[in-house]
């Protein structure tokens, strides 16, 4: 399932999560993280991860909301 | 640097040079008198200004009368260019190349709006403008020729020479965007032949806000800003007198420096490259066997170059990308279009331009985290 989180299970990713698994991981990718699961495979924090959510919005990204 | 970042971004913009920050301090808190007015206490500002331009002028092989002081490379691009509709009537064509910096780019496109016409030269693979093209592009009615001398994404550095010779045989006149150039390479106007040059003091360890035109002797130019006596009347404004001062202390440096730090940069530039091939990485070099120390343009096979650069920036490392993806495609820069970088690569292409305060180990550290990115 796509909006479920492929290390942990979680449902209902939204479409900033999957949106910044894009950025991050590639535009080709098919599955995808949960922002927790996402911060921990990259070696990053989720305060990290949602302020890039944040620029790519300011920057009218549309891959996000 | 700040939280362990690695800037590796020196193409963008340039650390201050402490020399220049502390030359610079006692004309913003101390002697911040306008050079322009007539007391005694505003002098140091004027001699000051008067010696950053002997100094300058003395390290692009300048006279001090040709260096006209700005605020940086946009208004110097802005200011020669937009010069030409004054300069006659009757030639109204400019030639330039496709791979020039926006701030040319783009205010040739307005001039087209303004009734000239615009030539835009092609590059080979490698971001060379071919001299014998260029010869091939002149009219009776072109008054200028605009070409980069060292390119920001990939660094390639032009035969100017050659090309000023065939501009002034045909008595048109030559400008060179030398932003990326200047402070980095060994620069003598008088050698390169150029009526034009411009250049910004950030790219070269000086502040940002800063720059300076060369206007070769006798040529004339009208004036972009008007409405006071600065720069001989041909730029107005009060001088920013503390960006000066540090602009010439930091373009001295960089100069007594320069082979110095050519030997080092290029020491980091080849770590850099043996690391990425020693893991194996597939990539290409892009530019030109003679190009700018420190600046990197690679092309990894398969690879998206902002997924690369915001996982880098997550290690803290700072670099840029030559194409930016939206969700429904890729825009890859005009200057990789132009170069025609293979397909499966220049969607993966990054700059990483190191700088003299670039180490050894940062280079290490930087083809590390690729290669890591990558597999």
């Amino acid at each position: 399932m796509k909006n479920r989180c492929v290390s942990c299970g979680i449902e209902g990713l939204s479409k900033d999560i999957i949106g910044i698994n894009k950025k991050l991981l590639g535009t080709e990718v098919e599955n995808f993280f949960c922002i927790e699961c996402l911060a921990e495979y990259l070696d990053a924090t989720v305060e990290e991860l949602e302020e890039k959510i944040e620029e790519f919005k300011e920057q009218g990204c549309t891959l996000f909301k | 640097m700040k939280n362990g970042t690695i800037y590796a971004d020196n193409a963008a913009t340039t650390k201050l040079d402490i020399d220049a920050f502390e030359t610079m301090k006692r004309f913003l808190l101390e002697e911040y008198g306008n050079p322009s007015a007539k007391y005694s206490f505003s002098r140091s500002s004027s001699n000051a200004i008067k010696e950053a331009r002997y100094k300058i002028a003395e390290c692009i092989g300048a006279q001090a009368n040709e260096i006209y002081f700005t605020s940086g490379g946009t208004e110097g691009n802005n200011w020669i260019l937009k010069g030409m509709q004054y300069q006659d009537i009757n030639k109204m064509h400019i030639i330039t190349s496709c791979i020039e910096h926006h701030a040319i780019l783009e205010v040739c496109h307005l001039l087209e709006e303004h009734g000239f016409t615009v030539t835009y030269l092609p590059v080979n693979k490698f971001g060379q403008v071919e001299p014998e093209v260029l010869k091939k592009a002149i009219r009776q009615d072109t008054v200028l020729v605009s070409i980069m001398l060292a390119n920001n994404e990939v660094g390639t550095i032009q035969n100017i020479v050659e090309m000023t010779n065939i501009a002034h045989a045909n008595n048109i006149l030559f400008h060179t965007d030398a932003v990326q150039a200047v402070g980095h390479i060994p620069i003598d106007a008088k050698r390169l032949g150029v009526d034009f040059l411009t250049a910004s003091a950030h790219k070269f360890n000086g502040c940002k806000g800063t720059g300076f035109v060369y206007v070769r002797d006798g040529v004339t130019t009208s004036s972009l800003l008007i409405g006071g006596a600065q720069e001989k009347g041909r730029r107005a404004g009060t001088e920013n007198v503390a960006g000066i001062v540090a602009m010439s202390t930091a373009l001295e440096k960089n100069c007594e420096n320069m082979n110095k730090n050519i030997e080092h940069i290029n020491e980091v530039v080849s770590v850099f490259l043996d690391e990425l091939s020693k893991r194996g990485i597939d990539y290409i070099r892009n530019g030109a066997e003679v190009s700018l120390p420190g600046l990197v343009s690679v092309s990894f096979r398969n690879a998206e170059s902002e997924m690369l650069l915001h996982r880098l920036d997550l290690k803290k490392i700072c670099i840029s990308m030559g194409a930016a993806c939206d969700s429904k495609q890729t825009i890859v820069s005009h200057v990789l279009k132009a170069m025609q970088i293979k397909e499966d690569y220049v969607n993966g292409t990054i700059r990483v331009s190191f700088g003299k305060y670039n180490t050894i180990n940062e280079a290490v550290i930087i083809a590390e985290a690729i290669s890591d990115i990558l597999k």
